[in-house]
């Protein structure tokens, strides 16, 4: 995104956010699946990277995971660390390569969240917490991104829905403006 | 105006990650009574109320997920503790017995029985959790005015949950057993060699019980229980005869016997907890009492950790 981001999305960004980690906190975590809780707090971050740029998708990840880290008394700064990339990368994603395939979402969100399991867990190891590499580990980041994988696309909807009217420019529509002003879908081409 | 674009995305992603890595040293280098960690305490004593509220608003909707999966699991549950019941009614013949003589040896030395009633228990509501298996943390909605302190002792009807590890006036957080901070001193049944129970980090349904005596032959199904030691300075904080969890298998170390034990309260859905109010003060001062009834010439040194096992634990 090149330009500065509107308080309107901003507000948007924020209260989605807010609202996103409580209801992590107090229902998903409590809620097993596989063995594993579903975290939507990565998918969060990478869905408003990559609908609002690189730039907003590095905030985001940096307020969201400093909400994470003081709502749970968790090693404040971690969670900030690893979403902010994490975010970064799916704005310059949408940059880049603006993704238009309807599996981008599920995609996008198991790479982000895999992404964010590893990272934690080699910071984790960086700051010298005693734990083997296991296969039991292994498999908990394997569930993870599973688990997170199934509850990506309704994710990317709400996320979508919640900032479509702030957002400058939305890349669907300018897809099909530039599809039709191109001649390649327009029903008027065929005629 | 490309290169200003380029430059101001880099300049914003490299002030992110250093003030990432500024705040990650702080906290990692100050001490729990630090400026950062005093502001995590000012957030939680804030967002309690609001965390207890929407939990209360959410539970129907967590409910019914849960029963998705308490369903599907349920079947399995119940051959199993079918099984368990047939082989746990003659130990509780056996126990039964012991108990009478147990109450006979209380009667005859004048003893208290120390159950998990007189630690003053507060029950308390968990209303949020963590979702990183790297963190085994719960909020609960009883801080400061129902007498909840640092380092209380949580447990539910299953067993030994963790301890409080931050108090605010609405709230507080409890580290789990399965945490990677944790560690509680703790026996095999009946017997009086002791270890410390420590998680398996990456591996949220295990714990290891670590440092029993060489010889220590524990059996699989043997039930892993605190130890409650009392010996100045080192008391435990936990009560003795707290139940843990199960041992499920032995490894062979060289000098030492460690046991994999699976926790027996069920940490995934813990709903409802008990935050044991009344410290390891209180229970060595409790204790130190005890050991003043005792006949003469039995009173003293490791005697007091045998008392302290002799404790229900509920």
């Amino acid at each position: 995104m090149s330009q500065n981001p509107s308080p309107a999305l901003l507000a948007r960004v924020a209260a989605l956010s807010i609202a996103i980690v409580f209801f992590q906190i107090g229902v998903v975590s409590e809620v097993p699946v596989f063995g594993v809780n579903a975290d939507l707090t990565p998918l969060l971050v990478v869905f408003v990277g990559l609908l609002g740029g690189s730039m907003m998708g590095a905030a985001a990840g940096f307020a969201v995971g400093l909400l994470v880290d003081l709502a749970l008394l968790q090693t404040l700064g971690l969670t900030s660390l690893v979403f902010t990339l994490i975010g970064y990368w799916a704005g310059r994603l949408r940059e880049l390569r603006d993704p238009r395939a309807a599996l981008t979402p599920l995609l996008v969100g198991a790479a982000a969240s895999a992404a964010a399991l590893v990272g934690y867990s080699l910071m984790k190891f960086l700051l010298g917490v005693d734990a083997p590499v296991s296969f039991e580990l292994l498999r908990q980041i394997f569930a993870g991104t599973l688990v997170n994988s199934i509850v990506a696309v309704p994710m990317f909807s709400l996320v979508r829905r919640a900032l479509a009217s702030a957002l400058p420019e939305d890349p669907r529509r300018r897809r099909r403006r530039r599809a039709y002003t191109t001649g390649g879908l327009s029903p008027l081409s065929k005629a | 105006m490309y290169d200003k674009t380029v430059r101001r995305r880099r300049a914003v992603l490299g002030l992110l990650v250093v003030l990432s890595l500024l705040l990650l040293t702080a906290y990692f280098g100050e001490a729990p009574s630090g400026r950062l960690h005093a502001v995590q305490r000012d957030f939680l004593a804030v967002v309690s109320p609001i965390q207890d509220g929407a939990n209360k608003a959410l539970k129907p909707v967590r409910d019914l997920f849960g029963w998705f999966g308490a369903t599907l699991s349920a079947k399995g549950q119940r051959d199993k503790l079918r099984t368990e019941l047939d082989k746990l009614r003659p130990e509780l013949v056996a126990a039964e017995a012991e108990k009478r003589t147990y109450q006979q040896l209380i009667s005859l030395y004048h003893l208290e029985r120390l159950g998990l009633s007189d630690y003053h228990p507060v029950t308390a509501t968990v209303v949020g959790k963590s979702p990183n298996f790297w963190y085994s943390v719960v909020t609960i909605d009883k801080g400061t005015p129902a007498g909840v302190r640092v380092n209380d002792p949580v447990v539910n009807g299953e067993g030994l949950v963790g301890r409080v590890v931050a108090v605010e006036s609405d709230g507080a957080q409890v580290d789990l057993i399965t945490d990677s901070s944790m560690g509680v001193s703790a026996r095999i049944g009946t017997s009086s060699a002791t270890g410390l129970v420590v998680p398996k980090v990456g591996e949220p349904n295990d714990l290891l019980l670590r440092y029993l005596p060489a010889n220590t032959t524990p059996a699989k199904g043997e039930l892993v229980v605190t130890s409650g030691t009392v010996e100045p300075p080192y008391n435990s904080l936990y009560p003795p005869g707290v139940v843990i969890g199960q041992v499920t298998s032995v490894n062979e170390e060289s000098a030492y016997t460690s046991v994999n034990v699976r926790p027996a309260a069920d940490l995934h859905n813990l709903d409802v907890v008990d935050v044991l109010t009344s410290g390891a003060e209180g229970r060595a001062a409790r204790l130190s009492t005890l050991t003043s009834n005792l006949p003469a010439g039995q009173g003293s040194g490791g005697q007091s950790e045998q008392l302290a096992s002799t404790g229900t634990g509920g």
